[in-house]
């Protein structure tokens, strides 16, 4: 395991260093949340329609 | 492992009977039974025999935190990790049977808890990296492994991203120190809570706890404490007694397509920081790496599942139609039994008889016809009953070795404490809740099967 202090003060570092969202991660959680709602539909009919197990 | 064969030795000895002597107290009438009056005791916890996972959990938190001599003293034994992917290997053959028993409830039950984890990893880890970036600053060396960690599947899961964007070693260690503490918080409250409130809903409880709860170990004996809990509640409350293992099998299930889910996850990040974020000439992503990532204990469940599933299912669907169709004339000739001698008339008399007679012949040639398949499923019980005792022991032993495990001063003093309210913010802000919402869209009104008679 690495030093404490030093996670410690790496930790409070990075605030001041902040490195801002690149493009390419912006897209990666929109697209990520998007496509999990967009999929959830999909994914939703075809459990019910194809695995059917007694709904109440 | 490379463990120190000795010290092992030593260690797993006081491991194995300090678990052991949990699952004896766990047994306790007063802990235990589900119904006090018929155990003879005025009062119960109705725990179930299972509570006794609670009690080494306990025991070892209490040693873990305020005898760390003695926990030193049995470090070597102490690999929760490697227990759990025993036992997860071991269950295989359990659920194969299960499935085979009410193979159209397995299916359902698996594919919904695939449904399950696409939704939970594509919306958890999205936000939790939001989060960790934008609100709390932190680097994206840091942000991928604890989205990872907190979102998905806690320590395997923090390894393997560190391993894809390539992360010093020392982020997914911290990462995991803390998913560890959170699990053993999880396991303690969660369970409690599902049986309090979603009793009602015995496999939503049990996909939650896949879900919610973070590390193999911890999600599957939140599993394993959720099916006792709501099979208990369900039994006093509403006289419902469920088949056990069904709950434990959706929360199973969830945790085990997230461990597989882990490596194509891990490809996506390794692929996307490769030739997106920190390019590197001449540096390639291959098929070999999802290999080298994919949690290789997964196949153990799945190659003792396949057999079991394999043997047992041409014959145990057929039995219980033919065993309802038996019961159903056995019920008819008790009747005709009963009318016989009320009965005067010869010819009624006889045509009773010939009844009686064409009824017991019909249910010997139903007997037969399920002789064979009834031979085999029995012994693939017997088989299955021998694994699922070993199977329970090394859940039992993996609850007291996480318990150990958890020294909470230790952790904090290594400058957790940032980390820990971004996961403290993700875990009871959304996560929980959203895994609540997936478990319950795909899980409500899926009953486990209803032991009758």
């Amino acid at each position: 395991m690495a030093d404490a202090t030093t996670i410690k003060e790496e930790l409070e570092k990075m605030e001041a260093e902040y490195e801002p969202l690149l493009p390419v991660e912006k897209k990666l959680i929109i697209w990520s949340i998007g496509f999990g709602i967009g999929l959830l539909f999909v994914l939703v009919w075809i459990s019910y329609t194809f695995f059917p197990a007694s709904h109440g | 492992m490379r463990a120190n064969i000795v010290k092992f030795n030593i260690g797993f000895f006081f491991v194995f009977w300090l678990s052991y002597l949990c699952w004896f107290i766990g047994h306790y009438a007063y802990f235990a039974a589900t119904d006090a009056k018929k155990a003879g005791v005025p009062w119960s916890l109705k725990l179930t025999g299972e509570g006794g996972f609670i009690f080494a959990l306990l025991l070892g938190l209490i040693i873990g935190n305020f005898f760390r001599p003695f926990a030193k003293f049995i470090g070597e034994a102490l690999k929760p990790e490697f227990y759990i992917k025993t036992a997860i290997g071991l269950m295989g053959a359990l659920i194969g049977l299960k499935s085979a028993e009410a193979f159209g409830l397995a299916s359902a039950v698996l594919f919904r808890g695939l449904c399950a984890i696409v939704e939970a990893y594509l919306i958890y880890w999205a936000l939790v990296y939001f989060i960790a970036r934008k609100w709390f600053k932190f680097s994206r060396e840091w942000a991928a492994p604890l989205a990872s960690g907190i979102s998905i599947c806690g320590v395997s899961a923090a390894i393997a991203t560190g391993g894809a964007i390539k992360a010093r070693p020392v982020v997914p260690i911290m990462v995991s120190s803390l998913v560890v503490i959170f699990a053993v918080i999880e396991l303690i409250i969660l369970p409690f809570f599902a049986q309090a409130f979603l009793w009602k809903e015995p496999m939503v409880a049990g996909a939650w706890m896949g879900l919610a709860v973070k590390t193999d170990g911890a999600a599957f004996a939140s599993g394993a404490v959720v099916d006792a809990l709501v099979r208990a509640k369900a039994e006093t409350a509403a006289g419902i007694k469920y088949e056990p293992g069904w709950m434990l099998m959706a929360a199973s299930t969830t945790k085990l397509f997230i461990d597989i889910f882990i490596s194509i996850w891990a490809f996506i990040l390794a692929y996307i920081w490769c030739a997106k974020i920190e390019c590197k000439p001449g540096e390639k992503v291959s098929g070999r790496e999802i290999w080298r990532r994919f949690p290789k204990f997964v196949m153990a469940y799945a190659i003792t599942f396949i057999v079991i599933l394999l043997i047992s299912a041409p014959h145990a669907p057929k039995i219980k139609p033919v065993e309802a169709q038996i019961d159903k004339i056995k019920k008819e000739i008790t009747s005709i039994e009963k009318q016989l001698p009320t009965v005067a008339d010869p010819v009624q008399q006889a045509t009773l008889t010939a009844k009686l007679d064409e009824n017991k012949k019909k249910i010997k040639e139903l007997q037969e016809s399920i002789k064979e398949s009834k031979n085999i499923v029995s012994q693939t019980q017997i088989a299955t009953s021998g694994t699922n005792s070993l199977r329970v022991l090394f859940f039992l032993i993996t609850f007291f070795t996480i318990g150990v495990m958890s020294d909470f001063r230790k952790l904090w003093e290594e400058g957790i404490g940032k980390l820990a309210i971004v996961y403290l913010i993700c875990l009871f802000g959304f996560i929980l809740w959203i895994g609540l919402l997936i478990s319950y869209i795909f899980f409500h009104g899926v009953k486990p099967p209803v032991i009758t008679g």
